[in-house]
């Protein structure tokens, strides 16, 4: 099968736009995804120079999704004196998983020659997932505990580093599967936080104090794309699944999802360009007078919070006090 | 044909088939198009062509739910 864009052979059929493409084409077209999207989400404002450059804190994990973020990303800007790129690495206390995919990340960032950190929960929180898994005081999944954590980690550091903006590997599916739960848990909030955190153009969100702005470039291509991606390039990726992933509900929503794409093709894109519509009609309601999260800051921490102690704390408390 | 599909690090899977896709290989192995890469030679195919390769192989390259 000829490529559509040229008489090389195609490696990837994408059903939703009808299109087979050879290697150089996919990977252009992977490329030029996250390039608009860049652009579109205005990342890089006309505010930044050479002499007052953006920094850009990504969250890497190395796995596929933000390693080849991360490629994209350096590619794109490594010329570019207005942006400067950190990756951030957290180790959760995984043995075996983290400590291979931390391998993944050195490598990568050696080869591009990128900034680079390793934090972890042990030093931070002096917390481990093996061990929350095992005591799990509040009676949750290990990845409510864990989002808690890392979240909080990527907040302080892009802090820490005065970043501009805080840069995920959320792909299609991602974004399309967190869409979805939000609307079958009729969780209207929840889409206007979403909206407010990371969706909407950085002009129209309502940003809260202390908090990096953070953009999700990857949101527009799928995850097998992402994957063949790598694999073609043969980036370094740790592929392994987390030994404590357990969110059900997702995994329910994923496999919908995917069986809704393969008999309507072009069903994710068409779920974002609707949602996105109406999770920012969420947060414009629920930034009504009367309605505002005025934000304090956590009395062990710091870190901002609704509460008087924030969610970090209160769980890193609760895992400590039933050690 | 008689087509084995090897799915990388799991089963190796032996069909007969006439007429079919990749896809309809994988739907025989219950995987979707969307979480694995189908391999011949080395390189991936799209899913949507017709099988000409006795020997195939699939990589998970997407965690399952």
């Amino acid at each position: 099968m000829e490529c559509t864009k040229c008489d090389r052979e195609a490696v990837m059929h994408a059903a939703y736009s009808g299109n087979h493409l050879c290697e150089h084409h996919f990977r252009e077209s992977v490329e030029r995804r996250v390039r608009r999207r860049v652009r579109e989400d205005d990342l890089l404002p006309s505010s930044a120079t050479p002499e007052d450059p953006q920094t850009w804190l990504v969250g890497l994990s190395g796995g596929k999704d933000s390693v080849v973020l991360t490629q994209i990303l350096h590619e794109t800007f490594a010329d570019d004196p207005r942006v400067e790129l950190v990756a951030l690495t957290v180790h959760e206390g995984i043995a075996g998983y983290r400590d291979k995919s931390v391998d993944a990340c050195e490598e990568l960032t050696a080869d591009l020659d990128i900034a680079h950190e390793v934090v972890s929960y042990a030093e931070e929180f002096d917390v481990e997932m093996d061990d929350v898994v095992e005591s799990d005081p509040e009676n949750m999944a290990a990845c409510a505990y864990c989002g808690v954590f890392r979240r909080d980690l990527l907040s302080k550091y892009a802090q820490g580093y005065e970043a501009d903006k805080l840069l995920t590997g959320h792909n299609l599916d991602d974004e399309a599967e967190t869409a979805l739960m939000n609307v079958f848990e009729g969780n209207t909030e929840q889409m206007a936080k979403h909206f407010d955190a990371s969706l909407g153009p950085f002009d129209e969100r309502n940003a809260q104090a202390g908090m990096t702005p953070r953009a999700k470039p990857l949101r527009d291509v799928p995850e097998k794309e992402v994957a063949l991606y790598a694999q073609l390039r043969d980036l370094p990726v740790h592929m392994a699944e987390c030994p404590h992933s357990s969110e059900a509900f997702r995994g329910e929503i994923q496999d919908l999802l995917l069986s809704l794409e393969e008999a309507h093709p072009g069903t994710r894109h068409s779920i974002m360009a609707g949602y996105e519509e109406l999770a920012a009609m969420a947060a414009e309601r629920y930034r009504s007078p009367g309605d505002e999260s005025d934000l304090n800051e956590c009395v062990e921490c710091g870190a901002p919070t609704t509460r008087e102690v924030c969610r970090k704390c209160y769980l890193v408390d609760a895992v400590h006090a039933a050690d | 044909m008689h087509v084995t599909v090897e799915v990388v690090g799991e089963d190796v899977h032996e069909f007969d088939v006439e007429g079919a896709s990749y896809a309809d290989l994988l739907e025989r192995v219950d995987l979707s198009p969307h979480e694995v890469s189908v391999m011949v030679d080395g390189r991936p195919v799209p899913e949507d062509q017709p099988v000409e390769s006795e020997h195939v192989t699939v990589l998970r390259l997407v965690q399952g739910g």
